[in-house]
C-alpha cells in the first residue's frame, strides 16, 4: 500500500499504514510488557529455605513464620472481612449508580425548557420564576 | 444552583466532616504507598521514601486520635450529642429502604424510602437525619477507627511489638492487620465519593456535608407532592462524569480488594514495605484507579468548601442589602 508515485519519484507511506504499524507497535511493546510480567515468581516462594523438601521448606507459608495462633486468625479474619465487605459495597455502588440514573431521567433534560407546574400559568405566582 | 437541598448537619458537625476528611485521605496515602507499594511505589518516592511515609503516617494518624478523641467527647459530654445517640441506630426501616432501592433500580417501587432518600426536597418532614447508608457509614467508621487507632498505636515503636510478641513476624503481622483492616474503609470512601458527588440533582457534590443547616433557609412552598426533582435540571456533563466516575469507583475497589488478598506480610521487609504478591500491570492501573478516586473525594471536600465560603458571602451581601434598605425606610 506504500505510495509510490509521489512528488519527484520518491516513494513516501501512506498515512493508513503508518497508523497501522503504530497501533501494532504500541500493542507489541505493550504485550511484550505484559508477558514479562507474568515471569514474576511471587516471591513468597523464592524466599523459602530448601523448598524442595517435605512440606516445602522453613517458611512455607507466612503462618510458619508467625506461630501465634490468635495472630495469624486475626489476619486471615480481615482478609475474609475484606473480600465480603468489598462485594457488598459494590453492590452499593451499582444500586446507587442505577438508582441515579432513574433519577436523573425524572429530571428536566439540559436545555429543556422550565415545566410550569400548574400547567403553563406564567403569572408569576409561583415565586416569579417565570421568565 | 440546584444542589441546595434541606440542611441537615450543624456547623461542629461539618467542620469536623471536613477535617477528618483531609486526615482520612493522608492517611490512605501515606498508608496504602507503604501496603500496595507493589502498585503504588512512584507515591511512596514522592513523598520521600519509606522512612519520610512512616513518619507522615505517624503525624496524620495523631491527628486522628485527637479528631477521634474530639468526636466521642462531643457525643457524650453534650446534650445534642446524646440526643443524637437515637437517630444513629439502625431500624427495620433501614433495612426497607435497602430492599426499597433494589426495587427502586429493577423498577418495582416508585420512589426510594425515606431512610435511603438523599434529595429530599418537598419531603423533607419524612426524612431522618441519617440515611441507611449514612448509620452504615458511622457504624463501619466507629468500628473501624477504634480498632485502627489501638493496631496503630500498638505499631508505633515495633522493637516495643516485638518485647510482648517475640518474633519479628508477629511483629509484622499487626502491621499487616492494621493495613488490611483499613481495606474496608479505604473501599467505603470510593464509595461515599461516588454517592454524594453523582446524585443528580447535586452533582457535582452534595453540599449539606459543607453548608450548616443554620445557613440554609428551610422555608418553601408546600403545595408540590413528593421531592420536586422534576422541577430540578439535570446538569449537561452529569451522564458521561458518572459513567467515568463510576467505571473508576468500581475498578478502583476491585482492584485494591484484589492487592490486599497477596499482601499478608510474608516475608518480613528490612524496611517498611507489606508486599509480595502477584503484583500486575492491570492491578498496577487499577489500584492506580483507585487513588485517583480518592484524590478526586478530596479535591470534592475543598470544592464542597469553596460552595459554603461563596454562599457565606452571598449571605452576607443579602443580609446587608436588606439592612441598608430597612436604613433607607
Amino acid at each position: 500500500m506504500s505510495n509510490s508515485t509521489a512528488e519527484n519519484g520518491a516513494s513516501s507511506y501512506s498515512g493508513t499504514m503508518i497508523a497501522v504499524n503504530a497501533v501494532i507497535a504500541v500493542a507489541v511493546a505493550l504485550g511484550a510488557v505484559w508477558v514479562v510480567n507474568g515471569f514474576n515468581v511471587f516471591y513468597e516462594r523464592l524466599d523459602r529455605v530448601s523448598p524442595t523438601v517435605d512440606g516445602g521448606g522453613i517458611g512455607t507459608a507466612f503462618a510458619q513464620g508467625n506461630d501465634i495462633g490468635w495472630l495469624v486468625f486475626m489476619v486471615e479474619a480481615i482478609h475474609a472481612i475484606d473480600v465480603l465487605t468489598g462485594l457488598f459495597i459494590l453492590v452499593l455502588v451499582f444500586v446507587h449508580w442505577s438508582a441515579f440514573r432513574r433519577l436523573a431521567s425524572r429530571m428536566r433534560q439540559p436545555g429543556e425548557a422550565r415545566a410550569m407546574p400548574d400547567g403553563g400559568d406564567t403569572d408569576g405566582e409561583n415565586g416569579g420564576d417565570s421568565r | 444552583m440546584t444542589n441546595l437541598d434541606h440542611g441537615k448537619f450543624t456547623r461542629m458537625t461539618t467542620v469536623f466532616h471536613s477535617l477528618l476528611a483531609m486526615d482520612v485521605f493522608f492517611l490512605f496515602f501515606t498508608g496504602y504507598a507503604i501496603m500496595f507499594n507493589d502498585e503504588l511505589w512512584w507515591m511512596l518516592t514522592l513523598m520521600g521514601g519509606s522512612g519520610s511515609v512512616a513518619a507522615l503516617h505517624r503525624v496524620f494518624g495523631v491527628g486522628l486520635l485527637a479528631l477521634v478523641t474530639f468526636w466521642v467527647l462531643m457525643m457524650v459530654t453534650t446534650d445534642t450529642g446524646r440526643s443524637n445517640f437515637r437517630e444513629v441506630l439502625p431500624t427495620p426501616d433501614d433495612a426497607k429502604a435497602f430492599v426499597q432501592d433494589i426495587q427502586f433500580v429493577l423498577g418495582n417501587a416508585e420512589e426510594r424510602h425515606p431512610n435511603a432518600r438523599q434529595f429530599a426536597g418537598g419531603t423533607a418532614d419524612e426524612i431522618p437525619l441519617l440515611s441507611y447508608v449514612g448509620k452504615g457509614v458511622i457504624f463501619i467508621f466507629a468500628v473501624e477507627l477504634t480498632l485502627l487507632s489501638i493496631s496503630g498505636l500498638l505499631i508505633w515503636s515495633k522493637t516495643g511489638l516485638m518485647q510482648y510478641f517475640a518474633t519479628q513476624t508477629a511483629a509484622m503481622a499487626f502491621v499487616v492487620f492494621h493495613g488490611l483492616l483499613g481495606v474496608v474503609m479505604l473501599m467505603g470512601i470510593m464509595f461515599h465519593i461516588f454517592e454524594h458527588g453523582f446524585h443528580p440533582a447535586f452533582f457535582p457534590v452534595e453540599t449539606k456535608a459543607f453548608i450548616p443547616r443554620s445557613m440554609i433557609p428551610e422555608s418553601h412552598d408546600d403545595d408540590d407532592e413528593g421531592t420536586g426533582i422534576e422541577r430540578l435540571q439535570l446538569s449537561s456533563g452529569w451522564a458521561s462524569a458518572t459513567n467515568l466516575a463510576g467505571a473508576a469507583t468500581v475498578i478502583g475497589i476491585v482492584s485494591v480488594l484484589t492487592a490486599s488478598i497477596y499482601d499478608t506480610g510474608y516475608p518480613v521487609s528490612l524496611e517498611l514495605l507489606v508486599g509480595g504478591g502477584a503484583t500486575n500491570l492491570l492491578l498496577t492501573v487499577g489500584v492506580n484507579i483507585g487513588m485517583l478516586v480518592l484524590f478526586f473525594g478530596m479535591v470534592l471536600s475543598v470544592y464542597g468548601n469553596l460552595v459554603r465560603i461563596r454562599w457565606e458571602q452571598q449571605m452576607a451581601e443579602g443580609e446587608g442589602a436588606e439592612a441598608e434598605a430597612e436604613a433607607a425606610d
